[in-house]
């Protein structure tokens, strides 16, 4: 077992703890809005990591430069696209009218725009 | 609806091609042809959605440093300890958390260094941009945040946003 491949391995492992640490939120969390913060966990350092991993396995034990680049390609696309989604659906969630059952100690949104 | 422009239709070819390139990693001709054609279609019908203003600004090499400088180090820095501190939330059984929608001022002026801004922020864990308004000339972020410790206004703006606003405004003012 070589030193890149027990790096790889870390990687991956941090990004499946990350990765863990999210699904605990979006079951444990109490609303929406929470669920959804905990969920971006998930496709950030927990995805990320485990590509860096990947990455590293493909450069260094398979030498295989087409499988690196496309390891590179899908971590930028997850990067650029995870943030509109989440905010299109936390937007839509919104203004469909979800609120927390807990009333928000701060809620700005509701007080200008949509008169809570 | 604005008209295509030479430059912008360039840039948006060059950005197709290169994802085309990438995805594809072979370099025979056929393929390479291929992809340009499709590229050129796209950048044609589409380059006036994408390109609004100088479509050649990254070229200016004080912006591209600023721009990797933001990408390498700044944005990586911020999204580890969001990261570090969701999961402690998490693990510990989600109980302190205090969520609230906070108002923002942004003092970036141009539209790809909002949308920049704002989905670095939507990135980190424990913030999601809800809602941008203008009112008086001044840009508002409505953010979730999921533990509020300081009031709407520039206190929480700075406790969100002030180390990435800093690094954004090297690469778009």
């Amino acid at each position: 077992m070589s030193a890149v491949r027990i790096i790889a391995d870390i990687l991956i492992g941090i990004g499946g703890i990350f990765a863990l640490a999210g699904t605990i939120g979006i079951l444990k969390m109490p609303d929406t809005f929470s669920r959804m913060q905990a969920s971006t966990c998930i496709p950030t350092l927990g995805t990320v990591c485990a590509l860096l991993g990947a990455l590293l396995f493909a450069i260094f034990n398979k030498g295989d430069a087409g499988a690196a680049v496309k390891i590179a390609v899908i971590c930028l696309l997850i990067l650029v696209t995870n943030p509109l989604g989440s905010h299109a659906l936390a937007k839509g969630a919104y203004k469909a009218g979800i609120r927390p059952e807990k009333k928000m100690e701060v809620d700005d949104l509701g007080r200008d725009l949509y008169g809570d | 609806m604005q008209k295509t422009k030479i430059p912008a239709v360039v840039s948006t070819f060059l950005v197709c091609f290169i994802f085309w390139v990438l995805l594809t990693w072979s370099f025979t001709a056929q393929e390479l042809i291929a992809g340009g054609v499709v590229s050129l279609a796209v950048a044609l019908f589409s380059a006036r959605f994408f390109i609004h203003e100088k479509a050649f600004w990254f070229l200016n090499p004080a912006k591209l440093f600023g721009g990797l400088f933001y990408w390498v180090c700044v944005f990586p820095v911020e999204l580890v300890k969001a990261n570090v501190n969701m999961a402690k939330i998490c693990f510990g059984g989600c109980k302190k958390i205090n969520p609230g929608i906070v108002k923002v001022p942004v003092d970036l002026k141009s539209d790809y260094g909002q949308a920049a801004l704002a989905n670095s922020i939507t990135l980190t864990p424990g913030t999601i941009t809800m809602e941008v308004t203008e009112e008086e000339g001044q840009t508002y972020y409505y953010i979730h945040w999921i533990d509020v410790t300081a009031p709407s206004g520039k206190e929480a703006g700075d406790a969100i946003k002030g180390t990435l606003e800093k690094g954004l405004r090297r690469v778009w003012e």
